[in-house]
């Protein structure tokens, strides 16, 4: 009697999910929206700001090619170098600034902490994917470029379960 | 005859009609992680079994010499990415200490915060599997759209899916979104509807309970004896929680009970993780009730903290027992010695004793239910 019933009820649990609604986040359709713009840093406080460790952004006004995110990189996944760039800055004596390498990078924005200028954030753009090793080292210029990308799916949650809407 | 046999199985012959069969289930079996596990059989049923763990191998504690104190964040978390806040927690607590820190208040609750959402991911992505490896494919995919929910409130708190790289000695790396409370409120309130779901469709099952009850029973003294921590230690009826029995941080603030059940089967392996994410989802509501409302997060540390000739030992308890971290400092910015000793290890001791004299198809249910991570344990 305790088998047949048991049985029931699981079935019952089940149909009662028919009437749910589906919680899958259509990926290239929909995507996920993020708090902020994404981690950055306060070096006077000492404290973060909340927000997605995606890629970074680089002020190339605020960087003083002092190599400090690149210190803080060597022990993780050495995933920054710095390399020379054509500008001329009055407070980038060096002209050297952070190049990433995103095959390397772990996403931890150690580097944003180690920052005390400023210059280097971390944006919600996480797409990322490239067909060759070359294509996932970003360039300083390619890494001043702001992302522009659509994100406004959240979790909404009602009396039929919750959905990404 | 017996050398047509597939490479791996052989047939030892041991008097004239004993035939003891040696099957290797792993490395690259499903059913076994990331692990080798030795099963000599009879028929179906065992004869004697000989974990073989160390494929995972990454020389966490080795690595842990040569970076310092910051930089050792984000590596030291790669054993358990699902659980990463709660193996952070005993190197932050003990970094704290050798290096004379105190932790602001706010930053302890949301420490415990994260650490308590990150337990219940664990416990979902292992129930998950659980549940595959005993046929029960609903159990599956229930949890692991479940841990969307979790996962989504981590991603809004620590900027990652996983390895939240969150937790730093002084604190935590950045304060909590301004809406985050109500939104943790709003999805725990209905995590906790969901997974007592569970009850009806898994725990409650006829064909699970005549699996896992009275399978690979761990009794009491046996249980303090081979060394066992955490969920199967409290499955064999010992009440031994280590936020109960010595609580670090806030715990000792809330109210939270813990969960023994008697039988020490593995069912009541198995059923424990689960009441503990129920109890989970009562600290984390606790915990935003009595968090402090404003104050600073993080104790701002010199570049490059050096500490004196001092060692300390620290644990907490994680989604997989008692997860402890022994530093050792002589001085320089970068440890003497981390030694990490986990849980899921200690647990995998249990196995050769448990599974002597089960059917072979019981191995997936005893072998999950010890609440083992392959890779923790490797370290």
């Amino acid at each position: 009697m305790g088998t047949a019933s048991g049985i029931i009820k699981a079935l019952n649990s089940g149909i009662k999910h028919l009437a749910i609604k589906r919680f899958t986040l259509r990926y290239p359709e929909q995507k996920l929206k993020f708090v902020g713009d994404g981690y950055q840093f306060d070096p006077v406080s000492g404290v973060g700001i909340a927000g997605l460790k995606g890629r970074h952004m680089l002020f190339h006004d605020k960087c003083t090619g002092c190599q400090l995110c690149s210190i803080a990189c060597e022990g993780i996944a050495e995933a920054i170098a710095m390399v020379k760039v054509d500008e001329k800055w009055k407070q980038n004596k060096k002209s050297i600034m952070p190049q990433i390498d995103y095959g390397k990078c772990v996403f931890c924005g150690l580097c944003v902490d180690a920052c005390p200028f400023y210059a280097l954030y971390m944006t919600n753009d996480y797409e990322l994917s490239s067909f060759s090793k070359e294509g996932l080292i970003y360039t300083p210029a390619q890494l001043q470029v702001k992302p522009n990308i659509k994100q406004d799916a959240e979790i909404k949650i009602s009396d039929r379960g919750a959905t990404h809407g | 005859m017996i050398s047509k046999l597939p490479p791996g199985i052989k047939v030892e012959q041991k008097g004239d009609n004993d035939k003891i069969m040696t099957l290797n289930v792993g490395p690259q079996h499903p059913g076994s992680g990331h692990m080798r596990i030795i099963v000599k059989i009879d028929g179906d049923y065992i004869v004697s079994c000989d974990p073989d763990p160390g494929y995972v191998h990454r020389g966490e504690e080795k690595m842990a010499e040569y970076r310092n104190y910051i930089t050792n964040i984000p590596h030291l978390e790669r054993p358990v990415i699902h659980d990463s806040c709660n193996i952070l927690y005993p190197y932050c607590l003990g970094v704290e200490e050798i290096l004379g820190i105190e932790v602001p208040e706010r930053a302890k609750y949301v420490r415990v915060i994260a650490s308590e959402l990150n337990r219940c991911v664990y416990t979902l992505y292992w129930l998950a599997i659980y549940g595959i490896f005993l046929g029960h494919s609903t159990m599956f995919m229930w949890p692991a759209g479940d841990r969307e929910l979790l996962i989504d409130l981590l991603e809004k708190l620590s900027g990652a899916r996983v390895t939240h790289a969150y937790f730093v000695p002084g604190g935590v790396r950045n304060d909590m979104p301004s809406n985050f409370e109500d939104v943790c409120l709003r999805q725990i309130n209905y995590f906790e509807k969901r997974i007592k779901q569970y009850d009806s469709i898994f725990y409650s099952n006829p064909i699970l309970k005549s699996r896992t009850i009275n399978t690979g029973v761990l009794r009491q003294n046996d249980a303090i004896r081979l060394g066992s921590t955490g969920s199967v230690l409290r499955a064999s009826g010992i009440d031994f929680d280590l936020r109960k029995k010595e609580p670090y941080d806030v715990y000792d603030n809330l109210d939270f009970q813990t969960n023994v059940l008697k039988s020490g089967d593995s069912y009541a392996r198995s059923k424990i993780p689960w009441l503990d994410m129920l109890e989970s989802c009562k600290i984390i509501r606790n915990a935003l009730e009595k968090i402090p409302k404003s104050g600073s997060v993080r104790v701002k540390l010199k570049p490059n903290p050096k500490a004196g000739n001092v060692e300390t030992y620290k644990r907490v308890e994680s989604g997989r027992g008692s997860l402890g971290m022994y530093i050792i400092s002589n001085g320089k910015p970068e440890p003497y010695r981390v030694k990490i000793s986990v849980g899921s290890f200690r647990n995998l001791i249990c196995l050769p004793y448990l599974l002597k004299g089960e059917k072979l198809g019981n191995m997936p249910a005893v072998y999950w239910s010890l609440n083992y991570w392959p890779v923790e344990a490797d370290r």
